[in-house]
């Protein structure tokens, strides 16, 4: 009897679970290119990092979400701050006349380096410390507030935004090190090295500035 | 029946009057004094060489001449030939008169009559005549030949100047050849007198010498290389030369190909089945997209069963 009861309970729950609400394909798809075109950028798998991204866009498109596609092109440009690279934002620019939306442009803002146009209270709640830290221009605050962030990326991010337009500093550097080594992200540990590197040679750290090359030389040959 | 001497007397003088008479009237006759003649009128806007009794000339004959000349209220002059009754056949209503200076000579009128069949010239008809100046015409000519000659003279003039100048360019010529001769009779050589060095001609025989060195060099040289040359040919066409082994190599590079053609052979018959088996590639993979979308689907249907998966969040990193 119990094995009976216990049966029909397992049979109902799987029925109740039959229920739930199904994923829509373009979602689950568009989501899963776009954790792959992060991954192949971050590790520097550059002749499939472009497709994966195009393939996002397409799921996206298919949609017809531009609330999506923007954040597709925020991402983007996230990856290329993190990897302390430029980016153009112009199709963010298309998007947003379409469908304004003042957290996103707040977060294009600093991602762009202007801190003073960004809109605090609707920026990432991350990336608060950080900005007011690039506000107030203060190494230590931003060293603290970059080494609190939980998210890796956002952590990264954090750094590159620092890095590309603010004073360098070899903590906030060393963090960007750290953070892309612990997780085997190629493209951005090579950008952090090599503006390390920078940082030494002006600062006059021979010593220090050689044995980053050496490390540059070793993400080289591998 | 005897005559008086009265008028034997009378007889001869009348005879003599009469006689007389007669010799004038003939005389008077063959100046044409009985004559018709024809006058005709001529124009021209100068008077200048027109003179009255001036000859009429047709084919170098007078056949008449100017008998006055006047002047008309336009300021035209107005020339009266006559022309005798016999002569005015050579006038014709086409012919031309022509007031013709020659450079020696007086002037005349000259009738040109092209066609002398045309009609006669009519005597009221005002004709124009046409002026041929010979000496206008001869000074005309005259006049650049003469500039010529002036300026012939002014160069023979400034040649003479040249030539009797002490610093002209002929005493300059001269004095170089003067230097040239004393030149000629001092240096020992051409060359020296061409470079006026005697070190750079002594250095120039240093040169020719050396020369004279270097091509006899060159000729133990070449020597060397006729013998080198021999050499080579024994190396290379000889029994045991280069080429013979070269010959044997390119041999056994032939049998060795003709079995590569054999192998060529068998990879064209796999690269043909191949692209055959290739043919259905597209099928297989047709069938494997709907393998991969049938996985696809039972893991989607897994999902929603179990539910497990939860909606994909998307914000920005």
């Amino acid at each position: 009897m119990k094995k009976l009861l216990s049966i029909i309970i397992f049979a109902l729950l799987i029925c109740a679970c039959g229920f739930a609400q199904p994923i829509p394909t373009w979602k689950d798809k568009a989501s899963m290119h776009l954790d792959d075109y992060k991954t192949s950028f971050l590790t520097g798998r550059e002749e499939s990092t472009e497709p994966h991204f195009i393939k996002a866009r397409r799921e996206i498109a298919a949609s017809n979400d531009l609330g999506l596609l923007t954040i597709a092109y925020l991402t983007k440009y996230a990856l290329h701050t993190a990897s302390l690279e430029s980016f153009d934002a112009s199709e963010f620019a298309k998007f947003y006349k379409l469908e304004p939306n003042p957290s996103d442009m707040a977060y294009c803002h600093l991602l762009k380096g202007n801190f003073t146009a960004v809109d605090m209270q609707v920026l990432p709640a991350r990336y608060a410390g950080i900005l007011k830290a690039a506000l107030a221009r203060d190494l230590n605050v931003a060293a603290r507030e970059i080494a609190a962030i939980d998210d890796p990326l956002s952590r990264l991010i954090a750094c590159g935004v620092w890095a590309r337009y603010l004073p360098s500093d070899e903590t906030i550097l060393q963090i960007g090190i750290s953070t892309a080594s612990a997780n085997g992200w190629r493209r951005p540990l090579w950008a952090y090295l090599n503006k390390l590197q920078e940082h030494y040679l002006e600062t006059g750290d021979q010593n220090k500035a050689a044995a980053t090359k050496a490390r540059l030389d070793l993400l080289k040959k591998d | 029946m005897t005559m008086s001497r009265d008028a034997k007397v009378g007889l001869f003088v009348g005879c003599t009057a009469i006689l007389v008479v007669l010799a004038l009237l003939y005389l008077a006759a063959g100046k044409g004094l009985f004559e018709i003649t024809h006058t005709f009128t001529l124009s021209s806007k100068s008077g200048e060489s027109f003179t009255e009794g001036m000859p009429v000339v047709f084919s170098g004959f007078n056949i008449g001449k100017v008998q006055a000349l006047e002047l008309n209220d336009q300021g035209i002059v107005l020339i009266k030939i006559k022309i005798p009754d016999r002569h005015i056949k050579w006038i014709r209503s086409d012919s031309t008169f022509i007031l013709y200076r020659p450079l020696i000579g007086s002037a005349s009128i000259v009738v040109n009559t092209p066609n002398l069949k045309s009609s006669p010239l009519d005597t009221s008809k005002i004709t124009e005549v046409v002026i041929i100046n010979d000496i206008n015409d001869a000074i005309a000519k005259i006049e650049p030949v003469l500039d010529r000659l002036t300026e012939i003279a002014e160069h023979v003039e400034d040649l003479t100047y040249n030539l009797s100048d002490p610093k002209g360019d002929l005493n300059r010529v001269l004095g170089n050849a003067e230097k040239i001769t004393t030149n000629l009779a001092s240096k020992k050589s051409l060359v020296e007198m061409a470079v006026s060095d005697e070190e750079s001609v002594k250095a120039l025989n240093d040169s020719l010498k050396k020369l004279k060195d270097i091509t006899s060099n060159v000729d133990r040289i070449l020597t060397k290389v006729d013998k080198m040359a021999d050499k080579t040919d024994k190396e290379i066409y000889g029994n045991d030369g280069a080429l013979p082994q070269v010959n044997t190599i390119l041999k056994d590079l032939v049998s060795k190909l003709q079995k590569l053609d054999k192998t060529v052979d068998n990879i064209n018959k796999i690269s043909t089945d191949t692209s055959e088996g290739m043919k259905d590639f597209h099928i297989l993979r047709s069938d494997i997209d709907d393998v991969v979308n049938s996985l696809a689907d039972v893991v989607k249907k897994l999902d929603a069963i179990i539910g497990s998966k939860k909606a994909p969040e998307f914000k920005v990193p």
